[in-house]
């Protein structure tokens, strides 16, 4: 077998042509780069624009393409899966990780290009979870850190909410008003919390509701996960990088990094990086790693050198430990009436009602109900593949298909040390070996899922809806890489930079000590611009010193 | 296999293509074939996909499996990866590749003849043990896990089938909305070009 040549995977394309060399031995930063940032996802954006504006040389290096909503986004779910990071890992543990485009991206903009854009903060007993419930850890940083970056990255992107958030410490208003109207399936939710006695919002959104910034709002197309293609709803593709180009950075697309270099002295030099199967260096006085949960790991695992022999950063043995997930099974109820789950937005009405820890449910920690719209191959395939319904009940649910409501859970997963990133002995086609992804719930996970189930089926029921069938699916990644004040049980400081490598930063939910009970990507946003600051400090007070 | 049960029978979604941008346009019409020969499948096991298939999805209209097929060969035929892939698992070319010799194989063992030559009830059955992962012992079964196997096949197949204009047109699904988007989305409205019930009770 032509193993080298026919397995090697181009997905290129380059639209943004006056900004990026076509020669890369002729880059803008070629000798060398004040920040090299590996992956243009929803942190690596960030990072790029704050830095880039502050007067950093910024190099950010993306594995995937440059995307151009206009020409390379197509309102298809399965021509849209190309979105996904599509790379093979091994899954293993008794609950095996669905990827791809369940969970990362892969192409300028990452995981963000694809995301429900449902925009939430983490509340005050995130961070101190070991203290409250006793289980888990403390974060080393807590809500009134993220405070003010929150609230930066809300404004600086135009979040879409109500005037009135009713759980957590941030009560609104949202900086823009809240999307109107809603979907039928958000309309259900709404009103059967409402019988119950249950609070609901609509959800706070990266999507506009109002013009913002060159960009228009929403028009209901409904493929918020297939890309969107009139720009509506927010990414770093489309908001950040852009930005981050006229401040100077420059964006290197196609490019798989391989390698974290380092020196004698320990501390890292530059990334090497292969596009177009030729392997190049770049040179960086500062690299910082937003390569996502499982790629991180990988990467410092596999930089592994003479000073350096059980990795990277590693020095705490907890690289690749206590991978978390979401919980994020789909409830459907059936209903007599049409409710047409494939139009407008997917998410547009929720409810934290179960955020909080509250001890008479035989749990600790909670989560977030998400009215969560669905189109056809999503649905079926999630059928097949995880709820083992195929053939005639298969074929009965699906001409149903409008008669169904659907909400989604958002649940916390505590972490567990057995829960890992590891390498497998298989190489992939830039001769890395492939991730092990291994994960199993735990005792307090499969209560919560029970009791998410069941207040999913009243709040339809109380609509008239008819409990139809659960599919057993998990949403978002964190954990891998995290943060702790002790070194010796953690892998990067409180603002994002490692312990054992002073200008190594690892920046993404793979820093998250717990993981929330809602959707993670604010969260992650408003660490990376609190890295990037602290970072921008560091360097003034070098200039002083 | 069964009559085509639809609420939406005057519904036609490919109607509604010249509302749609170039780029979707261009890519669901390819579904509707022809397509170019298979790269991957011999026609040996095109034909074993197309006769899983239609267990799979409950359906046996070949201009719809014929993209089923299609859609499997180009997706063995990529090096793009599979998302994820069990540990212990073969690589998907070599999973169903063997997988299928494997089917054909329990076919032979329990009923003397190959897969394609059994009636449909005999396939069936045979379909839901391996799902189950309870197919008789084979020797092939370690290197091929039942389940995974069957997984895979499910999954692409139903991935294709569920992609088809056709299908979508059937179960009332409005499909591609861009530019002009779904202006009338909340309870009990819809847009004057989407699929209406002729059934209403």
């Amino acid at each position: 077998m032509t193993k080298n040549n026919n397995d090697y995977v181009t997905h290129d394309c380059d639209h943004y042509d006056s900004h990026r060399l076509n020669h890369l031995n002729k880059r803008k930063y070629g000798d060398e780069a004040d920040v090299c940032i590996v992956g243009a996802g929803a942190a690596g954006g960030v990072l790029a624009y704050e830095l880039s504006k502050a007067g950093f040389k910024v190099v950010v290096i993306e594995a995937g393409p440059f995307w151009n909503p206009q020409t390379d986004f197509a309102s298809d779910e399965l021509a849209m899966e190309s979105l996904a990071w599509n790379d093979t890992r091994l899954v293993a543990g008794s609950d095996p990780l669905s990827m791809g485009h369940n969970n990362s991206g892969r192409g300028v903009g990452g995981g963000t290009v694809h995301f429900t854009g449902v925009f939430y903060r983490f509340h005050e007993s995130d961070f101190k979870v070991k203290t409250q419930d006793g289980v888990a850890d403390d974060w080393p940083i807590s809500y009134q850190d993220l405070e003010p970056y929150y609230e930066k990255i809300e404004k600086d992107i135009a979040v879409s909410g109500p005037k009135h958030f009713p759980w957590g410490p941030f009560q609104g208003p949202y900086p823009y008003p809240e999307r109107e109207p809603i979907s039928a399936n958000s309309q259900i939710f709404r009103m059967g919390c409402e019988k119950l006695g249950l609070r609901s919002v609509v959800a706070p959104l990266a999507i506009l509701s109002a013009p913002f910034d060159g960009r228009p709002p929403c028009i209901n197309r409904g493929f918020c996960n297939q890309g969107c293609k009139p720009n509506a709803k927010f990414s770093t593709l489309i908001h950040h990088i852009p930005k981050a180009i006229k401040h100077g950075a420059e964006v290197l697309s196609d490019c798989m990094v391989t390698q974290v270099n380092v020196d004698k002295s320990g501390k890292v030099t530059g990334v090497t990086f292969v596009h177009d199967k030729k392997e190049y260096f770049q040179k960086a006085k500062v690299v910082i790693l937003s390569n996502f949960c499982i790629e991180t790991p990988r990467l410092l695992l596999h930089s592994a050198c003479p000073q350096f022999p059980d990795g990277l950063a590693n020095s705490s043995g907890m690289v690749g430990k206590e991978l978390m997930t979401h919980v994020g099974h789909d409830v459907y109820c059936k209903f007599h009436d049409e409710v047409r789950i494939y139009k407008g937005t997917p998410v547009l009405a929720a409810t934290q009602e179960f955020y909080e820890t509250d001890q008479s449910r035989g749990f600790v920690r909670g989560y977030t109900l998400n009215a969560h719209g669905s189109r056809p191959l999503g649905l079926s395939q999630n059928l097949v593949s995880k709820a083992d319904i195929w053939g005639q009940k298969l074929y009965d649910i699906m001409r149903d298909f409008n008669f169904f409501a659907q909400i989604t859970l958002v649940g916390e997963v505590l972490p567990n040390i057995n829960n890992l990133v590891t390498l497998s002995d298989e190489k992939d086609e830039y001769g890395m070996p492939r991730p092990i992804v291994k994960f199993s719930y735990g005792e307090n996970d499969n209560k919560l899922i029970a009791h998410g189930i069941k207040s999913s089926q009243e709040i339809l029921g109380a609509m008239g809806g008819e409990p139809a069938f659960v599919i057993p699916d998990t949403g978002h990644l964190m954990g891998t890489c995290r943060m702790g004040n002790d070194p010796s049980t953690s892998v990067v400081d409180g603002f994002c930079r490692s312990h054992d490598i002073p200008n190594l930063y690892i920046c993404s939910a793979s820093v998250f000590v717990t993981g929330g009970g809602c959707n993670p990507t604010e969260t992650v946003m408003a660490i990376a611009a609190r890295t990037a600051d602290h970072i921008i400090e560091e360097a003034h007070k070098g200039e002083s010193n | 296999m069964q009559e085509i049960r639809t609420r939406y029978p005057k519904y036609d979604v490919l109607k509604e293509q010249e509302h749609w941008d170039e780029h979707t346009r261009e890519i669901v019409k390819k579904r509707l074939g022809p397509f170019p020969k298979n790269n991957f499948l011999s026609d040996h096991e095109a034909d074993m996909i197309l006769s899983i298939a239609m267990h799979i999805v409950y359906d046996n209209r070949k201009d719809i499996l014929d993209y089923v097929v299609h859609h499997m060969d180009t997706t063995i035929s990529s090096p793009i990866g599979e998302d994820q892939r069990k540990v212990g698992t073969p690589e998907q070319k070599t999973l169903i590749r063997q997988g299928l010799k494997a089917i054909d194989k329990l076919a032979q063992q329990q009923y003397n003849a190959s897969f394609l030559e059994i009636d449909p009830n005999q396939q069936l059955s045979l379909l839901e043990d391996l799902q189950k992962g309870k197919a008789q012992q084979l020797k092939d079964w370690q290197q091929i896990p039942q389940k995974e196997l069957f997984k895979k096949l499910a999954t692409n197949i139903v991935s294709a089938y569920y992609s088809h204009p056709i299908v979508w047109s059937e179960i009332g699904y409005g499909g591609p909305a861009y530019p002009r988007g779904y202006v009338r989305v909340e309870k009990g409205l819809t847009d004057p070009w989407e699929a209406k019930r002729d059934d209403k009770e």
